[in-house]
């Protein structure tokens, strides 16, 4: 739950340029739906690798796995469960 | 950099092939690719593509990323006389079937559902490209000119759909011969450019690979997007010549750790596409010692026409000009407006079924043709030009071409919107930001998140505003002309910049 609050957070509030006009909900395709582009995408990975202490790979992150809230909570929640935190 | 000689493409390949078939040609990903492989898996594609009604002078779409296949793909269709049509795989569906009209290509290559598939376009026909790849007949490659068409590149329009860059083999050739010689590729180089087919930028390692014998490295899609991926695999594939848009090598060097060098093996760092801010460029520069750095310039419409390599004593406190005309090409500068002209070898033959537009495009000067490149530029005493602005309403953000009456244009097709207008400011380290203005029916017709989804479905993701303003009217001068000023500076003055 914590995951997804966060993330919505920093997604208004740096990636999405419209202003409190926009809502997002745990489904909407922030990438396919063009909310976020190939910019934001980085910058939305870096968030997460820093905001919940993992390093992720090339192949275990793309646009698909990063298009939802509810995606990226799942994600996150794998890499976390999965890997030791690295030191 | 001795190659074999002419200026058909595919021919290249096949003499180069002849000479080493087992130089490696292609690393993807861990996958390799031989010359000799290379070629055979070509001539088998290109007798499927000749099976499926392929002739000279025809056009062969290829909705697909940048892949081992892919490549053999643009070759097969040159070997049977037709040109390549690259469109991007994730471009929206409606703009994918506008490009594939407008070039009216005769067969398609794509993905469907993971299986990769050749097509007819007209009356079916569809053979899986494994089963192509294994056919027994060999071709021979039909004859053709300098002159015949080798790709047609799709550009963004002001009118609203993307329009068709024819490019000669011979302009293709002028321009890749040059980069071999000036920058002495050879075949134990390793070249790279990370950008996708439909991009002038990737004719640089596709055919360097074949004029030269050198690899062609490959970044998948799942690497290209993140630059701590892409500046690893740069070192991991020991790739020694690289061309991309300066805002990947600005990302690989902020993110990707190419602020602690290339690899021992970069010796060639070239970019083109938009400019370079000076004071990464030192920065960069300063991180790669011993690496060559150069600017190259020029539209889709000429390909590279000027180039200016990077000098160690470099003021970072000045803009970095495009400097002086590649050796093939003609450049000059309407003394009136101080916009760039450029001609000679590398230039388009015109825009796909677009005669006026074609002729809009030239101007004739002293008996030669030039292309308007609507670029305003200066010249300094050194006679390197200098990029100053557009003398228009393109716009560039992360080197792809944007045309904002495009968006309008687009944006207006929506049920709901009556009138758009769109403007582009540049917020310096983030690049350039687009607002769109959308006046719809009524205020509860629409919402920007309806008007951000119908963006992401009718253009490409580079192409979609940062920023959607819904409004009750747009400004207008006195003559009825949308204000664009007063919209910028609104646009500005309401982003938060942080």
């Amino acid at each position: 739950m914590e995951i997804k609050v966060e993330v919505r957070k920093y997604v208004i509030e740096n990636l999405v340029n419209d202003g409190p006009a926009i809502s997002l909900s745990d489904t909407t395709p922030l990438i396919t739906g063009g909310l976020i582009d190939s910019i934001g995408m980085i910058g939305l990975v870096r968030f997460i690798e820093s905001r919940f202490g993992i390093e992720f790979a090339s192949r275990e992150v793309d646009a698909h796995r990063l298009d939802t809230l509810e995606a990226i909570e799942s994600l996150v929640f794998k890499k976390l469960t999965q890997a030791p935190r690295p030191l | 950099m001795p190659g074999p000689e002419g200026s058909l493409l595919h021919e290249w390949l096949l003499k180069t092939a002849r000479k080493s078939p087992d130089g490696l040609a292609i690393l993807e990903d861990g996958k390799t690719t031989s010359f000799g492989d290379l070629l055979a898996q070509v001539e088998s594609v290109a007798v499927t593509f000749f099976e499926l009604g392929v002739r000279q002078g025809d056009r062969v779409a290829l909705v697909l990323p940048k892949t081992t296949e892919s490549i053999v793909a643009v070759f097969a269709s040159l070997f049977v006389g037709a040109s390549y049509v690259p469109i991007h795989p994730r471009w929206p569906k409606e703009r994918i079937a506008i490009a594939l009209d407008d070039c009216a290509a005769q067969i398609v290559v794509a993905d469907s559902d993971g299986i990769l598939n050749i097509s007819r376009r007209a009356g079916g026909g569809t053979v899986e490209w494994n089963q192509a790849l294994s056919q027994r007949r060999v071709i021979r490659p039909v004859l053709q000119s300098v002159t015949d068409a080798a790709i047609i590149l799709f550009t963004s329009g002001s009118t609203g759909n993307p329009k068709g860059v024819v490019l000669s083999h011979g302009a293709v050739s002028a321009f890749v011969k040059w980069t071999a010689q000036e920058f002495q590729i050879d075949s134990r180089d390793r070249v790279a450019s990370p950008s996708p087919l439909g991009f002038d930028l990737s004719t640089f390692d596709i055919f360097n690979m074949a004029w030269c014998g050198a690899t062609c490295v490959v970044a998948p899609e799942s690497i290209v997007w993140m630059p701590r991926f892409l500046a690893g695999y740069l070192r991991d594939t020991r790739t020694t010549c690289w061309y991309s848009v300066p805002s990947i090598l600005a990302g690989m060097y902020d993110d990707g750790g190419l602020a602690h060098g290339g690899g021992p093996d970069l010796r060639v760092a070239l970019f083109a596409g938009e400019v370079f801010p000076s004071p990464k460029l030192t920065l960069l520069q300063a991180a790669l010692p011993g690496v060559v750095l150069a600017n190259l310039y020029g539209p889709t419409e000429t390909n590279v026409v000027t180039w200016h390599r990077v000098p160690l004593t470099f003021d970072s406190s000045e803009p970095l000009p495009i400097g002086k005309p590649c050796p093939y090409a003609q450049v000059t500068m309407d003394p009136e407006t101080g916009e760039l002209l450029a001609g000679g070898a590398s230039t388009m033959s015109g825009y796909w079924n677009r005669p006026e537009e074609t002729a809009r495009a030239f101007i004739d000067l002293e008996g030669r043709r030039y292309y308007r490149t609507g670029d305003r530029v200066s010249r300094g005493p050194s006679g390197d030009y200098t990029f100053i602005g557009r003398l228009d309403r393109q716009v560039k953000r992360r080197g792809f071409r944007i045309e904002l009456g495009e968006i309008e244009a687009v944006l207006a097709r929506h049920q709901t919107v009556l009138e758009a207008a769109a403007v582009a400011y540049d917020r310096r380290d983030r690049g350039t930001a687009i607002t769109a203005f959308v006046r719809s029916v009524s205020r509860e017709a629409t919402t920007i998140q309806e008007i951000r989804a119908y963006c992401a479905s009718s253009l490409p993701l580079y192409m979609a505003p940062d920023r959607v303003v819904l409004v009750e009217s747009i400004p207008k001068g006195n003559r009825g002309k949308i204000d664009y000023a007063s919209l910028k500076k609104a646009a500005e003055d309401s982003d938060s910049g942080d």
